[in-house]
């Protein structure tokens, strides 16, 4: 039985948020690293590090609920249609980046993440061949 | 300070971290293929529906290859910005029609490439993006 669209949209919604959370705190406790990586054994060391920052844990939280919704989701919509949806997420992440981590998002990476997000949704508006 | 600069070493990383997250949400769907049948209302369905997934191989593999996306994607985010890295990732969006076609037997009809078409345009002008940056330091 499909689920309703309304629903599909929500959970979606849900998915978008719980990720963008996850990528601002993975990438705010990266930060505060400021590691160098060239190297498997620096890349190892890197990780180890990485692990003992408390907020990468809130990351990999929030990476798992994301995940646990989008699989449900998976069940439920065609995979090009949850794709499609998902596009959402960019913007947020774009808003994120500026406001939490201040990444200076100037108009060629809005306009870039725009046209990104008008390519998902025109692949989303055409139906199925 | 040029810890933003997009290299084609960085860039050559998203295009793995891509096809690496295309082969993740493939098993996902094969995963969760069998299942579309179950209307999940209640909580008992809920946990049949977690153990049917569970019992698949696809789950597992898929497990594993978020695992190595995972190492992947923070090696390069401690090179670039995140809102580069994201919709620089988006090239999946040109790989998941692919592999739909191909494997699950979904198809892609002509508006939905020109869309590709826009969303290729789109990680161009984003990854042009970091050069801006760096110019805007002095």
């Amino acid at each position: 039985m499909k689920m309703s669209l309304f629903y599909i949209i929500l959970l979606i919604i849900a998915t978008s948020a719980c990720d963008t959370a996850s990528q601002l705190f993975l990438k705010n406790s990266i930060n505060s690293l400021s590691f160098n990586i060239n190297g498997i054994r620096k890349l190892l060391r890197f990780l180890l590090k990485l692990a003992l920052v408390p907020r990468v844990w809130f990351a990999l939280s929030f990476s798992t609920l994301s995940l646990f919704i989008w699989l449900f989701v998976l069940s439920k919509a065609d995979l090009n249609l949850a794709f499609s949806l998902d596009s959402m997420h960019y913007i947020f992440i774009a808003f994120g980046s500026h406001v939490v981590l201040k990444e200076r998002v100037g108009l060629k990476r809005w306009g870039g993440t725009l046209l990104i997000v008008i390519g998902i949704v025109l692949v989303s508006l055409t139906g199925r061949g | 300070m040029f810890k933003n600069r997009l290299t084609l070493k960085i860039l050559s990383f998203l295009v793995f971290s891509d096809i690496l997250e295309t082969f993740t949400h493939f098993c996902f769907k094969k995963s969760a293929l069998p299942e579309s049948g179950l209307n999940i209302t209640s909580l008992h369905e809920a946990t049949v529906f977690i153990q049917a997934m569970l019992s698949s191989g696809f789950l597992w593999i898929g497990l594993v290859s978020v695992l190595a996306t995972f190492v992947i994607w923070s090696a390069i985010l401690s090179k670039i910005d995140l809102s580069v890295a994201v919709p620089i990732a988006s090239f999946s969006y040109i790989l998941v029609p692919l592999v739909s076609i191909i494997l699950l037997g979904e198809q892609i009809t002509f508006l939905r490439w020109i869309g590709i078409l826009f969303i290729l345009a789109g990680v161009i002008m984003v990854s042009l993006s970091g050069e801006d940056k760096k110019a805007a330091i002095p």
